[in-house]
């Protein structure tokens, strides 16, 4: 049995209204985000991963199944939409429980899971009360809960940390990584993009409904040939290194720190470069630290798609 | 141990029943529901308090028959019919405004005098002092009452107030819940969604069948209220009054299987509900002047052919009202139910093929 989602030149369409096109991903176990700007077709690739929308044209297999066998698929996949709505007058236990009931699970059995499911989010004390009544973090944990209580293989999550106020913030964060360390696949859409460089394994960037990136993001980086990478250097001679660097034919441009303790330098090949950095550590000049300053998803998804949607 | 699919069908019947039977904007169905009962039992209270009141008048005076109150002629004194009858128990003194010229009018003095045989009101009208008519009033008998019923039953309860009561309850099931965003839990769940609309129909037929079942009997209830035990009893085993209690609740059971149907497939393919009302409202009205064939596509050309009590056709009415009434091919009741059920059974399965390829886009909903 296959262990990926696959999407195999998927395409969507809204009448004359492009969602997405020719999508081909194999996405593996670990954490995964979606990102974009809205419309860019985030929602689009969950919606159509759990048959809530059929695909204009192309293929989706979600571990061997397709979305429209749901009485295999749902045992298998959790999805927490961004739809922020409820059946009417149910309290978050009765929402959790009584859609446990679907499964074919005995009262008994819904009822621990419901319980279970509620604790991982936190929820105890105000299972009870009417999900209407609930603030907007509450909603977001109590569909997050509603999502994962059959313990799932595939946890998908559309803008699953919106509303939430920091320490759930980091709660939840966590709730991912211990799916994802069981070998569960954890599929998020976010738009914020420093979020989206702690917790994920794997990104797919997505502009007008075209997949424009995938897979690791300092990978993703490495392959952008048009923009050199920016390299901030912590060292005690900046100007020594400085002209030091000014001969390395990858060196692009070098730039002293506004505060005069190291170097901005951009590289059109990182690699060489940093094999260049330990033969300069070796002549004496003392070097505290070199790293990448353009290799999160913001500056990744800056340099592909524009600044400005990247700013979103 | 039960099939998984039962076990589904229960958990979404279980979480649709608080929806059908308790949401407040289900509430005009209840009213619509109970109308023919305030009606009936209005006219029970108010046969009782008549019949009362007549007996009364017997009481306090000497009872006078109808072969008494043929000796009054018109313009016998005051006098000379109480020298024949005796004193009212009871009388009215009436004005009558008679027109005596294109502005005028002049003001006719008046009395009813009012007897009763203990059953019958009897009554003698005067004009300036002569008698100028008179006239009897019974109480409704129950022969009377099961037309009278059989009517309503037909032209209210069924057309108007069953068929608009499935409309909000049945096309609720799906295209409530998409108004309200809340249909994709169930289509994120491993249910077939055959089987959520399966369980969902049984829903929307539990509760509609529940709030007019209990209408229907309370109808039915009510309409008795007003008899004595004997003459219950002589309609219930003597004119197949049992065999028409049953019918009128089969037919209630059946009209809501029946528009239940429709309503649910309407509920999947139309986002406003009045489009789809006005529709089969009509092609249920025009169902006596379909041909043959087409006829049988619709709910309310089963149902007629099997209500107990045919509905008298008067001479004087409308041709057209005379044809809605009349059932010009009545079928036997085995075909009626057979046929209706199978109609429904063909509505649902459209429907199923249609939940199939239900896809969630709240916005465009």
């Amino acid at each position: 049995m296959s262990n990926t989602i696959v999407f195999d030149n998927v395409s969507k369409f809204y009448g004359d209204v492009l969602g997405v096109n020719r999508v081909n991903l194999s996405i593996p176990p670990g954490i995964t985000s979606l990102v974009g700007p809205n419309g860019s077709g985030k929602t689009t690739l969950m919606n159509l991963m759990t048959g809530l929308i059929r695909p204009s044209r192309g293929q989706i297999r979600i571990l061997d199944m397709t979305p429209d066998q749901p009485e295999q698929l749902f045992r298998t996949v959790g999805y927490c939409s961004q739809f922020d709505s409820f059946p009417k007058g149910l309290t978050g236990y009765q929402f959790i429980y009584s859609y446990l009931l679907l499964f074919g699970y005995d009262p008994p059995l819904a009822n621990e899971l419901a319980w279970q499911a509620i604790d991982r989010v936190g929820l105890r004390e105000a299972a009870h009360r009417k999900c209407g009544s609930y603030s907007k973090g509450m909603r977001q944990r109590i569909r997050l809960a509603q999502s994962l209580a059959h313990n799932p293989r595939v946890l998908i999550l559309d803008e699953p940390l919106n509303g939430l106020d920091p320490l759930v913030r980091a709660e939840t964060i966590a709730l991912f990584r211990s799916f994802a360390k069981q070998g569960c696949h954890v599929l998020l859409s976010s738009h914020v993009l420093h979020e989206v460089d702690i917790i994920s394994d794997q990104v797919i960037l997505l502009s007008g409904g075209y997949v424009v990136a995938e897979g690791n993001i300092q990978g993703v980086r490495s392959e952008i040939e048009d923009h050199p990478m920016q390299i901030l250097i912590r060292c005690d001679r900046p100007s020594v290194l400085a002209s030091r660097l000014f001969g390395e034919d990858n060196v692009v441009e070098v730039r002293i720190h506004d505060d005069r303790r190291g170097l901005l330098v951009k590289t059109s090949n990182p690699n060489r470069f940093y094999l260049l950095m330990n033969r300069i550590a070796l002549d004496g000049i003392s070097i505290e630290s070199v790293a990448p300053i353009d290799d999160d998803v913001n500056s990744v998804y800056g340099y592909l798609i524009g600044t400005e949607e990247a700013v979103r | 141990m039960r099939p998984l699919w039962w076990t589904q069908i229960l958990a979404v019947i279980r979480l649709e029943m608080k929806k059908t039977f308790f949401a407040r904007r289900g509430l005009w169905i209840y009213l619509l529901a109970l109308a023919p009962v305030a009606l009936f039992l209005a006219h029970s209270l108010v046969e009782i308090h008549l019949r009362g009141v007549r007996h009364e008048m017997a009481t306090q005076s000497r009872p006078i028959t109808e072969q008494d109150l043929a000796a009054i002629h018109e313009g016998m004194t005051r006098e000379e019919v109480i020298a024949r009858l005796g004193d009212p128990p009871a009388s009215r003194i009436t004005m009558r405004r008679m027109p005596t010229g294109p502005h005028g009018f002049e003001l006719i003095p008046g009395e009813v005098l009012r007897y009763s045989d203990g059953s019958t009101e009897l009554t003698v009208v005067l004009e300036k002092g002569a008698v100028v008519g008179t006239g009897t009033t019974s109480g409704s008998s129950l022969g009377q009452d099961t037309h009278i019923f059989a009517g309503v039953f037909q032209f209210f309860f069924i057309r108007l107030a069953i068929f608009f009561g499935c409309l909000g309850i049945f096309m609720n099931l799906f295209r409530g819940e998409m108004l309200d965003k809340s249909l994709h839990f169930y289509l994120l769940t491993p249910v077939r969604r055959e089987i959520l609309l399966a369980g969902k129909y049984l829903a929307g037929l539990l509760a509609a069948t529940v709030i007019f079942t209990v209408s229907t009997a309370l109808q039915l209830t009510a309409m008795l209220l007003q008899f004595d035990t004997a003459t219950i009893s002589h309609y219930l085993y003597q004119e197949h009054g049992i065999s028409q209690i049953v019918a009128y609740l089969g037919v209630t059971v059946l009209a809501c299987i029946g528009y239940g149907s429709i309503f649910l497939a309407a509920g999947l393919l139309f986002r406003n509900p009045i489009f789809p009302a006005v529709l089969v409202l009509i092609w249920e009205a025009a169902n006596p002047l379909l041909p043959s064939l087409l006829k049988k596509f619709s709910v309310i050309y089963y149902l007629k052919s099997l209500c107990p009590v045919e509905i008298p056709v008067d001479p004087g009415m409308p041709p057209l009202l005379a044809l809605l009434v009349s059932n010009a091919e009545p079928v036997s009741a085995y075909i009626a139910v057979f046929g209706l059920i199978a109609l429904s059974v063909a509505v649902l399965a459209a429907s199923m093929t249609r939940v199939r390829q239900l896809e969630i886009n709240y916005t465009a909903d």
